[in-house]
């Protein structure tokens, strides 16, 4: 647990990273209301700008230095879902020409073999490195599979192939792919911070409808400051409990009940003592909710920032006018 | 048998880098009878240290053994049941409670080892009853009494297992001067009437002066000393410990130094009281 970072900034000193933190967090949002305004269909207006944007990213991506490794690695979570989405495009949307089509059979055989191979995948991915590609493998593999042994036969199913069920499922895939390299290219370049005082900012002309944007702003660094050090506690507890006896690897499922319990509660001791004192400290040093304060770090507009916010702008209205006209 | 620490070294791991904590440590303690101070600045690896003894933290390089069980384990060799053999009590170990009642409280860790409900309440009645719990306090919640009470209660949690080897990290940090000399006679207690081995982590000189035996100094992560405390204190080079003197040993200095009194080490304030008045009458 000691090796938890909060936030996943990478130390950088590109262009990217030297950006105002409200221009990088509006810009952010300009370009997924864009990604999500382009229509899901075969033309050629819907497919320019969304490989564009997958060009733009990748080109971002170098520009600012961080490892292309480490973008695909946000991508690991995901991979279940965009497998899925991929799938389930290619099943069932049918029109344009046939591309091609296969007979699938729900075979006694082939059954027993999908069981076999998950039981394997699940045996054996923690000795693979690349996952991402095992997954698709053994995924491609469960539908080969099912063509290859249709013996002792139970089910049987055709997939036609269309070319438009391809496309979309391809351009969905790249979309959700897009969101995922550009929030994460936020949060690699962007301290939290600087993303806390981003947020604060862009949020304020909520103020005029009195919503406290500065408390929840200060709510939200606290919670981020607090996390680590509440991490140190659990750890310490974790420890002082594994000391009376608790094991949370070795035991049984009925006696972890018990120990997650004695876990939970002085953690939650701790936390309220935390923010009691954390209360004080702030009161003392004169802390008031909702008066004026200054800060230590002075953003300024510079002309990055401004051509920044021009060129998103002409991307996000480039979007918008293929999608009227 | 007890403790060995063969050549042992452990390091942190970091984002890239590791962080050594403690390096190229051997040392033996055996099951009874000693009773171990380890001192040492902020930092120098005294609680790492002591994570060792009871399993919570294994070895990069070396070996622990603890009472014939080589550590770091084999794959899926259970290694719990070492913790029940040393009772390691934290820093502010107040921080563990967690049930509804104090006695509760106290049974929880022996029945973690497998005792019965009948004989971790008999186990922990022994223990409450060892630190100074009183008997209508049972009942009670353990968030509604003092620190020092919780301290004692948490302590109990560690004696009430039954551990052959006590080991306490800075046990009388943050207590009152009366709460410091209460917790210590219980300790000082158990090791005289159970004989058992006690190690403690102190800041405090005059703890180590008055109770340890045996004292361990800790540098940046090496043993830069191992060995009885007599010698610690008359050791030539004992400012390169960077340590305090007891404050027994300090007065007599003192006294040595303005009227000539003749130097001999007491390590406790009534045996210098006591060295004093024979000195004046003679």
């Amino acid at each position: 647990m000691n090796n938890i970072t909060i936030g996943q900034y990478i130390p950088g000193d590109s262009w990217l990273h030297r950006l105002d933190p409200r221009i990088k967090l509006f810009s952010l949002v300009a370009l997924l209301v864009g990604t999500f305004i382009i229509p899901i269909s075969t033309e050629l207006t819907a497919i320019i700008p969304m490989v564009a944007i997958f060009i733009g990213m990748m080109i971002l991506t170098t520009s600012s230095g961080i490892p292309l490794k480490k973008v695909i690695n946000g991508l690991r979570p995901i991979v279940f879902l965009l497998t899925f989405t991929f799938f389930i495009q290619l099943f069932f949307i049918s029109g344009g020409t046939l591309l091609a089509s296969f007979d699938f059979h729900l075979s006694v055989t082939s059954i027993l073999a999908i069981i076999l191979l998950i039981i394997f995948y699940h045996w054996s991915k923690k000795y693979i490195k690349a996952r991402i590609l095992y997954f698709l493998l053994i995924t491609f593999l469960v539908f080969f599979v099912q063509y290859l042994l249709p013996y002792i036969n139970l089910y049987s199913y055709t997939l036609n192939i269309y070319d438009e069920g391809l496309m979309r499922a391809g351009f969905i895939f790249v979309r959700i792919t897009n969101v995922i390299i550009m929030t994460s290219l936020l949060t690699f370049t962007t301290m939290t911070t600087d993303l806390n005082y981003a947020i604060e900012s862009l949020l304020k002309p909520l103020k005029w409808i009195k919503v406290p944007v500065d408390v929840i702003a200060m709510m939200l660094s606290l919670t981020l400051r607090y996390i680590p050090t509440l991490l140190g506690e659990t750890e310490k507890i974790m420890k002082a409990q594994a000391s009376r006896g608790v094991d949370f690897k070795e035991s049984k499922f009925k006696d972890k009940v018990i120990q997650i319990i004695s876990l939970l509660i002085p953690v939650f001791v701790i936390s309220f003592k935390r923010a009691e004192d954390l209360g004080n400290a702030m009161e003392v040093r004169g802390y008031v909710i909702g008066a004026k304060r200054t800060k230590v770090d002075e953003y300024n507009i510079g002309l990055s920032d401004v051509l920044s916010v021009i060129v998103v702008l002409l991307i996000l209205g480039a979007i918008i006018a293929t999608r009227v006209l | 048998m007890g403790i060995q620490f063969e050549d042992v070294s452990y390091a942190y791991k970091g984002f890239k880098v590791n962080y050594d904590a403690i390096g190229h440590i051997s040392f033996d303690i055996k099951p009874n009878d000693e009773f171990i101070a380890i001192v040492g600045h902020t930092g120098s690896g005294k609680s790492t240290l002591v994570q060792h003894m009871n399993a919570l933290l294994l070895p990069s390089k070396g070996h622990v053994v603890i009472f014939g069980h080589v550590l770091p384990p084999k794959k899926s060799e259970k290694i719990n049941y070492l913790r029940q053999k040393v009772g390691l009590v934290f820093q502010f170990p107040e921080y563990q409670l967690f049930e509804e009642t104090i006695l509760k409280d106290i049974m929880f860790g022996p029945k973690n080892f497998k005792s019965t409900e009948q004989e971790a309440m008999e186990k922990a009645k022994r223990a409450a009853q060892k630190v100074g719990i009183d008997e209508n306090l049972y009942e009670q919640s353990p968030f509604r009494i003092s620190g020092g009470q919780m301290r004692r209660v948490a302590v109990a949690g560690i004696l009430a297992m039954e551990p052959d080897i006590l080991v306490l990290d800075e046990p009388t940090r943050g207590l009152d001067p009366q709460g410091r000399k209460d917790l210590m006679a219980i300790f000082q207690d158990i090791h005289e009437k159970e004989h058992k081995t006690i190690i403690m982590i102190t800041h405090d000189m005059d703890l180590v002066a008055q109770y340890a035996k045996r004292v361990m100094v800790l540098d940046n992560g090496t043993l830069v000393y191992d060995g009885p405390k007599e010698r610690l204190f008359e050791h030539p080079h004992f400012e390169e410990f960077h340590l305090d003197m007891p404050t027994p040993l300090k007065i007599l200095k003192h006294l040595e130094k303005e009227i000539g009194l003749p130097y001999k080490p007491h390590y406790d304030y009534p045996s210098l009281l006591q060295y004093l008045k024979e000195v004046s009458h003679e």
